[in-house]
């Protein structure tokens, strides 16, 4: 089902921040950094998280659909472009209906930008910035046949629950083999205790 | 090129089954509705405004048929955007505050700043490139100027009449009544009658850089496509420099070429006008949404009603717009609307101590 | 009626936006606002990386006008395309605006800086040194090379000290990262490098790391680590921090600061207890073995366990695992070199790859990972106080002819041996040295114990700096020569593995600015010695190089640079043009002493040389960060970097009752300086943590103790005793030094102030950036 896309494998990452330095490289938004890199235990370990968009596929794009402006677009490829620069009126729907947390807003210029997966380099068949620079793999551009060619027996899932709903993707993380079946928890659903989340 | 072979705008998926908003066939008989309503008025305001037909000039009729197509294309198709479900409600919730007095009361000189700040300055473009913002700028004032001009003289509502048939001396008359009279060969004469050509000046070198950029920018070439990015640079460059030929023609030439020149400018001009409402142009009737969508966060600011991440209490943005965009997303099924209580940063590390509890601690 | 409340003015622009999702300012790059996608017709320049020792290979993009703007990955078989973020932003310093583009001078220290001539700089320098060797000997002036400079250029600084100044005082900052490894490599195979290729560890079965926070320091080595594992392999983290490797590792032996070698004694004990050491092995193929087995006899782990603050049973498990895989491999860094007993904490994990016989095969080996980028290369050929070209000794007398043979000059000319760096700086306090030339090196923030350090280099007479930033030793001397980055002049270095690799030009240097060599040789010419020092270019030196290695142990004979374009890289040894390189050694069972044995070392373990008392309870152990290499005279100027890490921070066990945030004041016998507190289980209790890149007031080298080991002289910057209080607040990170008029480029300095610690010890989330 998938072709060439981005896998991504928390457990390897260092979160040295190559892709985001990386992310800068790339000639289709040079200078401007689109990735996220978060340390997700701070105080207890280095553990961290590299966040590029993940190109839902089902729900197609909820940023897209969520746009006042038609202003997201999606190729025929299901890559989720960023935003288009006369359309959008940076009103932020999509940073914060998108479940993954992803596309970042730039409140001057009035305008979204995310992760449009280097499609400069992908459309070439190159791999996107931070993949290719990720120095442990973590970020894997390729196949799935590629992806174990160099690492025998993972798994990889392309769907994440929230709740009770299910989104697939187009880049999918790495998970180990016995818990394929299992979409990947994606956060939801909250635990409250007098309207705080308290996890 | 990296030009996508075939890009489709996602925005508009009709949720299936959905009972609150309007079905798909609906949408396009309300937007047929609409657009031939609007029509139908500028059909009448231009017998109206041209005195019945007495100050209209045949020779403009093209033009002012493909301005009644233009004005249906564009109540139609602003009608099926602002019934899509992102727009709907940001749509509703922009005029709700443009036309509150209340908030008028509260600040009265916040929507004309905010007019002059993203319609008629564009500041915004100012933080994307100050070369860009130049650029747009020239072909924005441009335009404004050639429209002013040639809507009304197509319409028939400007008049430019000469007691002696042949100038120096012309009287300007909006609807029949006289509103100056200027001599033709003084500066100002020289501006009423050059005002295209001014436009025409000022359009080129915008347009021309855009061109350069779409030739040359890798990141303005990712994924631009011809239709939709190249051909509405294009058809600005052709208009001016046609409008300007002509007016080098009738100048030099003694009219050498003119009926040519004028075909070719014409045809331009029907062209552009009938794509406004299906391509890149339509940015034009999208952009006020902007102030709305702007008046609207600024109105819950006034009243402090920000919103907090629900885990690390960070602003998110206001709470109206948190509401609205949670309803937005019910709308469209979206089931993970309470979501949208938590900023960007705490999805993503719930969503990785989530994959490290329940996926995989480390490496293994 | 009231006052209605007064409407706050509120702007129009712009609204509110989520932490993480509304700047870009990280950009920070060569000027920001000239970041621009539209280079058509760009060459890229292959060549490596200038940081550390793992030699990335990376394509400079050059444009239209020949400068060099953007990186492109590079597939060169030692990374892969793979870079990390040093690697990354390295070509934003080549035409960073922050660059020297004249020779700076000043008479005395009191006085500011002005611009001077290059000619007036040099004559100035060379009447300096004159005045000072003849009214004190030629042994008052000193010389200190760098291990980041190319080969050709650290041959160049040990004969130009040796054939123009003419004096024993020459050392390097290799003194302060390599020479404990080194000094045990030499010690046990008579050879000085890793045994093995990185490609080895993809073959390994256990994989031992000790001391080396690989994720950090090394990124792309990384993918190695990862490879072995993916392969199956078992992965040992020997750090007292859980590293981002040790996070995920197998077994992470969270030992005490300074325990190396008696935990690596006790492994070796449990070994031989077990019986898993390889008889047959060292029969055949060692010398000291059975001094060795009976010295960690006295190392049961329980013992081992009370000193290294570890359960016992994780000694034995390390042992099971290591001396029971199939093949097995160590690699180290500066984690057990830099102590007092750095030499011999190396030789203990020697000693236990020796003990199982994992030497010299595919995938069982041992290995040091160099710091600087040509950590390796720069040690070989004659910068260090005690070596020769082509790792020759300056006290034996058959190299001490053949070099001099080469260099055309008398044997009674050549200098003896000098001292280390630490020892140079207290000579320069005694007055024994009054006079000092240094390249690229910035000891005022790497070497330990900052006031006496800056008290050396305070007394020395003159002191002239070579660099193309103004660091903060730079900034205190008397002529500053403006040189060529990494990209403006070609030449070799030696990665960790010992490969040498070919750096090319990528552009002309900027206006004003010379390459290193040509300002040596413009000195040697005004010493009078120029007929020696005719080397216009690298090439030129590289071919004196090669002959002078030729027929030793670290024969460059070989190499060419035709050769190096056309292959990626050789690995010395390599005697002739057609031999294939040396990638690993010790295949055929011989090591380069002259029995062709290991030499089997004794290491009995000593506490560290400054004693806890109750005053200073606490281990406090210095290291670096991913976003800044070193002395950071290079990354805290660049603007991607510094929004990753703006500055440092001290890292605390929750036990201590910190919150995150907290200013501490970190004292230590040496001084004190507050940072604000990274409270984190990710270190041990007894144990505090500092990165070193950045200047006083906020240098962890401020704090660190001057004490050497007695064999390499490297100081023990790995540990020393503490305590940590509670503060005001904490001390501010100073701008990076600028020439005289010109201000720290703004656009990279805008979080250098932010008072609070990253979120990780790799730096901030890009969330976090406000």
């Amino acid at each position: 089902m998938m072709g060439k896309t981005i896998f991504i494998d928390p457990g390897r990452c260092i979160g040295c921040q190559a892709c985001v330095s990386a992310c800068r490289e790339c000639d289709s938004h040079r200078g401007k950094s689109m990735i996220h890199l978060d340390y997700t235990e701070p105080g207890r370990s280095v553990a961290s998280l590299p966040t590029v968009c993940m190109h839902c596929e089902d729900p197609v794009a909820p940023c897209a659909e969520v746009c006042p402006a038609d202003a997201i677009l999606v190729t025929a490829d299901g890559v989720v472009q960023q935003a288009d620069t006369t359309r959008c009126i940076g009103c932020a729907n999509c940073v914060n209906a998108c479940p993954f947390g992803v596309p970042k807003i730039d409140l001057q210029a009035k305008l979204q930008m995310k992760c449009n997966l280097c499609y400069d380099r992908t459309a070439y068949g190159l791999a996107p910035m931070c993949a290719t620079v990720c120095p442990t793999g973590a970020l894997f551009y390729g196949t799935v046949e590629e992806l174990r060619a160099e690492r025998p027996g993972v798994q990889v899932a392309d769907s994440f629950a929230f709740g009770d709903v299910v989104v697939s993707t187009g880049v999918a993380m790495v998970v180990p083999a016995d818990k394929v079946q299992w979409p990947v928890p994606g956060g939801l659903p909250v635990v409250e205790i007098n309207g705080v989340d308290v996890r | 090129m990296s030009e996508p072979s075939e890009a489709v705008a996602a925005a508009t998926p009709p949720p299936p089954a959905a009972p609150a908003p309007p079905a798909g066939r609906s949408v396009t008989a309300r937007a047929t509705l609409a657009g031939a309503a609007v029509s139908a008025l500028l059909v009448l305001a231009i017998v109206l405004g041209s005195r019945f037909l007495r100050d209209f000039d045949s020779a403009l009729l093209p033009y002012a048929v493909a301005t009644v197509f233009l004005a249906f294309g564009v109540a139609y198709r602003y009608t099926v955007w602002v019934s899509s479900p992102g727009a709907r409600r940001l749509f509703a919730k922009g005029f709700g505050s443009l036309f509150s007095a209340a908030n008028f009361r509260k600040a009265p000189t916040a929507l004309p700043r905010m007019i002059a700040t993203y319609l008629g300055f564009q500041k915004f473009l100012g933080a994307r490139s100050h070369a860009r913002w130049a650029a747009h700028q020239l072909i924005f004032w441009g335009c404004i100027l050639a429209a002013l001009i040639t809507f009304p003289l197509t319409w028939g509502w400007f008049t430019f009449t000469s007691g002696s048939g042949s100038g120096p001396g012309y009287e300007m008359r909006i609807w029949g009544f006289k509103v100056l009279g200027f001599d033709s060969l003084n500066i100002l004469g020289w501006l009423m009658f050059h005002g295209l050509d001014i436009a025409a000046v000022l359009v080129i070198p915008g347009a021309s850089y855009f061109l350069w950029r779409r030739m040359k920018d890798r990141g303005a070439i990712t994924g631009q496509r011809f239709a939709y990015d190249l051909l509405p640079l294009i058809l600005l460059i052709v208009i001016s420099v046609t409008g300007l030929l002509l007016t080098f023609s009738s100048i030099f030439l003694h009219g050498g070429g003119y009926e040519f020149l004028a075909i070719l400018h014409m045809v331009s001009v029907v062209f552009t006008l009938i794509y406004i409402p299906f391509g890149k142009f339509f940015h034009i009737v999208q952009r006020p949404a902007a102030v709305g969508m702007q008046l609207f966060k600024y109105t819950g600011r006034q009243d402090d009603q920000v919103f907090a991440c629900k885990r690390c209490g960070e602003p998110v943005d206001t709470a109206p717009y948190v509401e609205n965009l949670r309803g937005t997303m019910r709308d469209l099924r979206l089931g993970f609307d309470a979501w949208a209580e938590y900023c960007p940063r705490c999805k993503r590390v719930l969503r990785g101590n989530a994959y490290l509890t329940h996926v995989k601690k480390g490496y293994k | 009626m009231t006052a209605a409340p007064q409407p706050r003015p509120l702007p129009v622009d712009p609204s509110i936006a989520p932490p993480g999702t509304r700047n870009f300012r990280d950009a920070g790059g060569i000027p920001a606002d000239r970041w621009h996608a539209d280079q058509n017709g760009e060459t890229l320049v292959p060549t490596h990386c200038c940081f550390c020792g793992v030699q990335c290979g990376m394509y400079l993009r050059v444009d239209h006008g020949g400068k060099v703007f953007g990186v492109e990955p590079r597939n060169h078989d030692i990374n892969r395309m793979r870079l990390c973020p040093k690697g990354i932003n390295a070509y934003q310093q080549v035409n960073h605006p922050d660059r020297l583009t004249a020779p700076l001078l000043r008479r005395s220290r009191n006085e500011p800086f002005r611009e001077a001539s290059w000619e007036e700089a040099l004559d100035y320098t060379v009447s300096e040194i004159r005045r000072i060797q003849s009214a004190y000997g030629n042994d008052a002036f000193g010389m200190l090379g760098g291990a980041s400079l190319f080969s050709e250029k650290t041959y160049l600084v040990g004969k130009f000290a040796r054939v123009a100044l003419k004096t024993r005082h020459v050392d390097y900052n290799g003194r302060l990262c390599m020479v404990s490894a080194a000094g045990a490599n030499k010690l046990a195979f008579g050879i000085d490098r890793a045994g093995n290729p990185f490609s080895d560890i993809l073959l390994t079965d256990c994989l031992l790391i000790a001391g080396s926070n690989v994720g950090e320091c090394f990124p792309v080595m990384t993918q190695y680590l990862w490879g072995a594992r993916d392969r199956g392999a078992t992965l040992i983290v020997v750090d007292p921090r859980e590293t981002a490797i040790a996070r995920t590792a197998d077994i992470h032996v969270a030992l005490k600061p300074g325990t190396d070698a008696a935990f690596f004694n006790s492994v070796l004990n449990v070994v031989v207890k077990e019986g898993l050491d390889d008889e047959s092995y060292l029969g055949a193929h060692t010398t000291g073995w059975e001094e060795v087995r009976d010295k960690v006899s006295e190392y049961p782990p329980e013992r081992a366990a009370e000193i290294c603050g570890i359960p016992a049973e994780q000694i034995v498990q390390v042992a099971r695992a290591f001396a029971g895989a199939d093949k097995a491999m160590a690699w180290h860094a500066r984690g057990i070199e830099h102590h007092s007993q750095g030499v011999e904490n190396c030789l203990t994990v020697i000693n236990l790859c020796v003990a199982t016989g994992n030497i010299g095969k595919p995938g069982a080996g041992y290995g040091t990972i160099t710091g600087q980028g040509n950590g390796q290369g720069g040690r070989e050929h004659g910068q260090k106080s005690d070596l020769l070209p082509g790792g020759r000794s300056i006290t034996n007398p058959d190299h001490r002819r053949q070099i001099c043979e080469i260099w055309g000059i008398e044997e009674s000319e050549l200098p003896a041996a000098g001292t280390s760096m630490m020892e140079m700086v207290w000579q320069m306090q005694r007055r024994e040295i009054r006079g000092l030339i240094g390249v690229c090196n910035n000891p005022f923030v790497s070497l330990p114990n900052y006031a006496v350090v800056k008290d050396g280099y305070d007394t020395a007479e003159f002191h002239a700096q070579l660099d193309f930033f103004l660091s903060e030793t730079a900034a205190n001397a008397h002529v500053v020569f403006p040189v060529t980055t990494w990209a403006e002049d070609e030449g070799v270095m030696a990665n960790a593995e010992a490969r040498v690799v070919k750096h090319n030009k990528a552009q002309e240097p900027p206006a004003g600015v010379r390459t290193d060599t040509w300002v040596l040789c413009e000195l040697a010419k005004r010493l009078g010695v120029g007929a020696k020092f005719d080397f216009p270019g690298s090439r030129e030196l590289f071919e004196e190089l090669r002959i002078a290695s030729a027929g030793t142990v670290n024969d460059y004979y070989g190499i060419t640079y035709d050769r190096l374009e056309e292959t990626g890289g050789i690995a010395w040894p390599c005697p002739s043009t057609d031999h294939p390189g040396t990638p690993r050694l010790f295949e055929d069972g011989r090591t380069y002493h002259p029995d062709g044995k290991i030499h089997m070392q004794v290491v009995e373990w000593h506490p560290p040389m400054d004693p806890y008392t109750e005053e200073y309870p606490l281990s406090l152990t210095t290291g670096r960060t991913v976003a800044h290499f070193l002395s950071g005279n290079q990354t805290r100027r660049l603007g991607a970097l510094v929004e990753q890490t703006p500055r440092p921070w001290v890292e605390v066990h929750p036990s201590h009752g910190f919150r995150n945030g907290d200013p501490v004041r970190v004292v230590t016998r040496r001084g004190s300086e507050v940072f604000p507190a990274l409270v984190t289980e990710a270190i041990r209790p007894d144990t505090v943590f500092i990165p070193y890149h950045w200047p006083v007031p906020t240098a962890a080298n401020a704090l660190t103790i001057d004490a050497l080991d007695p064999r390499s002289k490297i100081p023990e910057y790995k540990v020393c005793a503490a305590r940590i209080e509670a503060a005001e607040r904490v001390d501010e990170v100073p701008a990076p030094p600028t020439a005289p008029g010109r201000e720290a480029y703004p656009e990279t300095q805008v979080s250098r102030t932010d008072p609070l610690p990253p979120t990780s010890s790799q730096g901030r989330g890009t969330a976090e950036r406000s």
